[in-house]
């Protein structure tokens, strides 16, 4: 299996125009007032603004950002160590594989009422919800990163008297990092899509209880401002991982 | 300067499941001596240096390297330089050339004395020391490779196709550097090739092996003076008739 690729995003002055292009575009239609479900982006940013500065936004943002730690830090951890258990150990492997495969390509939606039945209507079901959308792609891109490990670097590892503890921390685990890091990042997006879906389920904490509530209650412009948020905070932690990528495979 | 030991290979025999790679080879490298083992592919040369090296298990036989049988991987008496050259993508020539020794635990100070004097040795002082291996040529990461395995001081040096993948000329230039060095250094070499040029032009003796299963099918002395690489060896009639003579040994085996 090769690793699952995400493109780096070429972020040049095309990118802009086009972003400007979209501005402008949306602007105008809003401006025709055709229905109330497309806002003009001004109103969308004046609602921006007023939830920004009431405080709602920070509030609800802060509130996911804290599930999104809780549930992306343990299946970043766990992911990473089982990945690179898999990848060392083949029996572990062939009975751990169908079943990453499967929850991986799984619609893991479907899986929140039996998190919602396990811890209740809390918001620790939303971090439970991010762990399940960022783990798996953790797993396996941990896991295809250590069986690509050259063979001869192995060899000459054990040649010099390497044993499993140091194969791990200087040869499997340098080699597969690259693709860790890929994960990570892969995982960073799901984490964010995981929150989302979490808390809309829940409507009870965040952003997603937000996304439920103006969408109930047809605010259509603070709707707008809302996914635009969310946007931002998945942009923001895919950059962030991504600064830890060019930190740390420099040698690329 | 370490004192130069030899191998033993005696009796030695190595399957991988139905296929058996290795029949009771009997090979004795002397102290100091350069020995080229070749033959055609799938004659299990390459498996015979791992074994000397202790990576693969023997399944007859054994190989006592100076004084101690070989059981496994890890012996301070061998190197071994790998024809992909097996450098870390992301450590530098200095850190490269540092592994060995870092593997077996040596003080942080003994060990980049060791690489900067094996860096030097084989050419590559100064800025090179903190390039990484995407930045060398494939020539000057090989150097790293032997710089790697002289680092670790061992008393055998074993070369897995060595320079294989690397562009003639600059495989001449690194037969050079490598003979030179063991004029100064008088290590003793196993050279797997698949070269004859390459057997000759380095090599005291030249194992011909057959395949399936592998064995020695010849043992081929190479006297032509040395130093090779200042007496312009190559060019000499002598060079071009042992040559010949090999392949004469190689063609009949098809």
């Amino acid at each position: 299996m090769t690793p699952l690729g995400l493109q780096e995003p070429a972020f040049g002055r095309a990118g802009f125009a086009a972003i400007a292009a979209l501005l402008i575009v949306w602007e105008i239609l809003g401006r025709l007032q055709l229905t109330i479900f497309i806002p003009s982006a001004s109103a969308v940013a004046a609602a921006w603004w007023g939830l920004f500065s009431d405080g709602t936004l920070l509030r609800s943002a802060g509130s996911s950002l804290i599930s999104l730690l809780k549930g992306f830090t343990p299946a970043a951890v766990l992911g990473i160590a089982l990945g690179l258990a898999m990848g060392r150990f083949r029996t572990l492997r062939e009975v751990l594989d169908g079943w990453i495969n499967a929850l991986m390509s799984a619609p893991l939606s479907a899986l929140v009422p039996v998190l919602i039945a396990l811890f209740g209507v809390r918001d620790t079901v939303v971090a439970a919800t991010v762990f399940l959308f960022s783990f798996f792609v953790i797993v396996v891109n941990t896991m295809t990163g250590v069986r690509g490990t050259e063979r001869s670097l192995v060899e000459m590892a054990r040649s010099y008297g390497a044993g499993e503890a140091a194969l791990f921390a200087r040869i499997y685990f340098p080699a597969a990092l690259p693709a860790i890091l890929l994960g990570l990042r892969l995982g960073a997006v799901q984490a964010v899509k995981g929150m989302v879906v979490g808390e809309m389920l829940i409507s009870l904490v965040g952003m997603g209880e937000r996304l439920i509530y103006y969408g109930n209650t047809f605010l259509i412009p603070q709707l707008y401002a809302v996914i635009v948020s969310v946007l931002l905070v998945a942009l923001l932690c895919a950059t962030l991982v991504q600064a830890c990528e060019r930190a740390l495979v420099r040698w690329k | 300067m370490t004192q130069a030991v030899g191998i033993a290979i005696e009796g030695v025999s190595k399957r991988f499941g139905a296929v058996q790679a290795l029949v009771d080879i009997d090979i004795r490298v002397k102290a100091g001596e350069f020995l080229a083992l070749i033959g055609p592919s799938g004659c299990g040369k390459t498996t015979l240096l791992k074994c000397v090296a202790g990576l693969l298990p023997v399944d007859a036989g054994r190989i006592v390297i100076g004084k101690r049988t070989v059981t496994g991987p890890g012996g301070r008496e061998t190197s071994l330089v790998f024809q992909d050259f097996a450098l870390l993508p992301w450590a530098t020539a200095r850190e490269n050339a540092e592994f060995g020794l870092l593997l077996r635990g040596a003080p942080a100070a003994e060990r980049s004395e060791a690489a900067r004097r094996a860096l030097a040795k084989v050419g590559l002082a100064g800025s090179f020391e903190e390039a990484y291996p995407a930045q060398l040529s494939g020539g000057m990461q090989q150097r790293v490779g032997l710089a790697r395995a002289l680092a670790a001081n061992p008393q055998v040096l074993l070369m897995d196709e060595p320079f294989a993948s690397i562009d003639e000329q600059t495989r001449r230039l690194l037969q050079d550097d490598l003979l030179r060095m063991w004029s100064e250094e008088r290590k003793t070499v196993v050279l797997v090739t698949h070269s004859m040029e390459e057997a000759i032009y380095l090599s005291d003796r030249v194992v011909v092996l057959s395949p399936r299963p592998g064995k020695v099918h010849r043992v081929f002395d190479v006297a032509l003076p040395r130093p090779r690489e200042t007496l312009d060896v190559r060019a000499s009639g002598e060079f071009a008739r042992l040559v010949d003579d090999l392949w004469q040994i190689l063609k009949k085996m098809q």
